[in-house]
């Protein structure tokens, strides 16, 4: 008889937490906490801490699974599998490169978990008309897009490329390449470098010699400082310096006025646009953790507050799929809708914006509705 | 329509030849030049690397890790105490230098005798427990040394520059390549480490402490990879897993030069940094790494003990 009351309060206890709390939504999220990305991969993480306390200020309680990739999609791969299959999570957030979450893309129908891509720009992961995968950052060729459209107005003739050999390198200068054939831009250079090197003044000396208008770089973190110290050591000045995203857009390197001031960069995302919440994120982010939050941050919490609050909706990972399918949400990533146009699936067609680092600050300058400040071209020392 | 001129005007013609000329030769001297400095960085790292291998047959896997705790060391230097990197040296040196006799002390000589396999797993174990500490300590935020001279080059006549910091660290590595040549030469100690490298088993028979010349060779190993990393710091980014990158390219030149080779790393070095520049110049920077192993696969076959090694060497 003791044994079986014994029995009954035990079973009362474990019982009590879900009697007295709504089930956790479970969500899975991978990113790059290790490897060559882990700089940026930090970002999303406290995007994404951000985002599990607002979600729990307003009622929704998040269990988050965070998974490490690495920066390597195999691992990116074995990952989404361990989360859908041993988690059994509602849907995943993530991967932060264009390599990983163009390889967790294509196997999301056949596990029909959906995926939400934060940050990632690869066209191709939402170009194969994957159901399950949906993408909240505009895709790569809005990069470059953005960027010569905001320089058109002063008639650049000449444009160098300069990246790494990464996927999002690749593919940004791919359309960067045709949207530059449409402006009536002529190709002078085109230098892919092997990431992580020392020495990159080969290359820039090569772009220095042909004196082109306009440099487009593609580069991951550090690189991109290493790149543009290099780039001041040889005295190669063209009239503007355009920085697609990653590397261009970090708080490190916009402190390094030295070599970083005037450049251009494109970013999914800035803290003095008139999106709603962008700048409260930007203000308590700072607060709590004491640095700039780059626009990864804001992708990463934007996309786990729509798969947090449309998965406490679902009963299954299906309806949650419908869920994203047809919502739609405003917040600190402007209108967000995923849509299926020119050749994309499930895609958000997000508006970019593009900065200029002016006294060591990034400052929005173009589109017009959305920048205070006025683009100073040509670029000076 | 306009009819392009028929003759190009005479006077012209010499002011052209000239402006090619000069092209010519900037754009072969400009990465001869930045490629033998960036080569000299490298040169010491191999050369440390060589000469652990040289006298404890022993692969140091763990070297990378090692240079990348001589660009924290550099880096903590230069924003905690605010001494410049270079000066920093004085400090690093015999820091990196007690390390390395001490890791050899607790851990390397005990696979000393072993299998090889044994050897790289444990050097591999150290340089990993290195890497992850450093990811834990310092995280994965690379940190970027900035001095005053960080970005600043002489421009030299014929439009050629040379980055400061790059030529301020290949004069660091020639004093340093002199004083251990000095030091491997002339004293005692030097002759000693000389003679365990030749024949370890001659070595212990004429009187020498083999044990004690370990654990030298090691600690110097560990100083001149620490060197490196201080010396790379300025120009470069500061990372845990950043010596990786470094430890392919040492093996590369130690095996280039001749396993156990000081002068054979030496050159190796400044191949390797000649080629790397050559090759983004009139290739692709994205294909200078196979440019270098092409070469270095050549180089093996023709001459499998590497281009100063000796044959056969120690079993």
């Amino acid at each position: 008889m003791k044994k079986t009351f014994a029995l009954v309060v035990a079973a009362a206890l474990l019982a009590f937490p879900i009697l007295a709390y709504s089930a956790p939504v479970k969500i899975g999220f991978i990113n790059s906490i290790t490897g060559k990305e882990a700089q940026i991969g930090e970002n999303l993480t406290n995007g994404a801490t951000m985002a599990i306390e607002d979600l729990k200020a307003k009622g929704i309680q998040v269990e988050l699974v965070k998974e490490d990739d690495g920066g390597d999609p195999k691992n990116a791969l074995a990952a989404y599998e361990k989360l859908v299959t041993r988690d059994a999570v509602m849907g995943v957030v993530g991967p932060y490169t264009s390599g990983c979450a163009n390889v967790v893309a294509s196997r999301a129908d056949q596990y029909q978990v959906p995926l939400l891509v934060p940050a990632a720009a690869k066209e191709e992961i939402t170009m194969k008309g994957y159901k399950n995968v949906f993408r909240l950052n505009a895709p790569a060729n809005v990069y470059s897009k953005v960027l010569m459209d905001a320089v058109k107005a002063y008639k650049p003739k000449t444009i160098a490329f300069v990246y790494a050999a990464t996927d999002f390198g690749v593919s940004t200068v791919k359309t960067a390449q045709e949207n530059a054939l449409k402006m009536g831009l002529k190709e002078v250079a085109n230098e892919k470098y092997q990431q992580g090197q020392p020495d990159y003044r080969p290359s820039l000396l090569k772009v220095k010699a042909l004196n082109p208008d306009l440099v487009f770089l593609v580069s991951y973190d550090a690189d991109a400082i290493l790149l543009m110290r290099q780039a001041k050591e040889i005295g190669l000045a063209p009239k503007a310096f355009l920085g697609a995203g990653a590397g261009y857009t970090t708080a490190q390197f916009a402190q390094q006025t030295e070599i970083s001031n005037f450049v251009v960069s494109a970013t999914q995302w800035t803290d003095d646009v008139n999106w709603t919440g962008a700048a409260d994120f930007g203000s308590r982010y700072k607060t709590k953790f004491g640095k700039e939050p780059s626009y990864h941050a804001a992708c990463a919490y934007e996309a786990i507050r729509i798969m947090a609050e449309s998965a406490s909706k679902s009963k299954n990972p299906a309806s949650l799929r419908a869920a994203l399918k047809a919502g739609s949400w405003s917040g600190i990533m402007g209108s967000v809708k995923f849509a299926d146009y020119s050749g994309f699936t499930n895609q958000n067609n997000h508006p970019m914006l593009v900065q200029q680092i002016q006294n060591g600050k990034y400052e929005t300058v173009y589109p017009a509705p959305f920048s205070k400040k006025k683009l100073v071209y040509p670029f000076k020392r | 329509m306009m009819t392009p001129p028929a003759i190009v005007p005479e006077a012209l013609l010499p002011l052209e030849k000239f402006h090619y000329t000069r092209r010519i030769t900037m754009s072969f001297l400009q990465p001869l030049l930045s490629g033998i400095l960036t080569g000299g960085v490298y040169a010491l790292a191999g050369i440390g690397m060589s000469l652990v291998f040289g006298v404890m047959n022993i692969s140091n896997f763990a070297h990378g890790d090692l240079m990348m705790l001589g660009m924290y060391l550099a880096y903590f230097a230069f924003t905690l105490l605010h001494i410049d990197p270079y000066l920093s040296l004085v400090l690093i040196i015999p820091t990196a230098f007690l390390f390395g006799y001490v890791l050899e002390k607790l851990f390397i000589n005990r696979v000393i005798n072993h299998p090889h396999q044994n050897q790289i797993l444990l050097t591999i174990g150290l340089g990993l427990i290195m890497s992850n500490t450093a990811l834990l300590a310092f995280t994965s935020d690379p940190k970027i040394l900035t001095t005053s001279y960080s970005s600043s080059a002489f421009n030299l006549p014929g439009g050629i520059s040379i980055s400061v910091p790059l030529l301020l660290s290949f004069l660091i590595t020639c004093v340093i390549i002199a004083i251990l040549y000095i030091f491997l030469s002339k004293t005692t100690t030097g002759m000693a480490l000389r003679a365990t490298s030749q024949n370890r088993e001659a070595a212990q028979l004429m009187g020498i402490n083999v044990a004690k010349m370990s654990a030298i060779a090691f600690g110097l190993g560990t100083a001149l990879a620490a060197t490196a990393g201080a010396l790379i710091a300025p120009t470069y980014y500061i990372h845990p897993l950043a010596g990786h990158s470094f430890l392919l390219k040492a093996f590369t030149i130690c095996v280039l030069g001749g396993l156990g080779s000081v002068v054979g790393a030496g050159v190796g070095g400044i191949i390797i940094g000649v080629v790397e520049a050559m090759s983004s110049t009139y290739l692709s920077s994205d294909w200078k790494d196979v440019v270098v192993f092409v070469l270095f696969l050549a180089v093996l076959l023709f001459r499998p003990q590497g281009l100063f090694g000796k044959m056969g060497g120690q079993s």
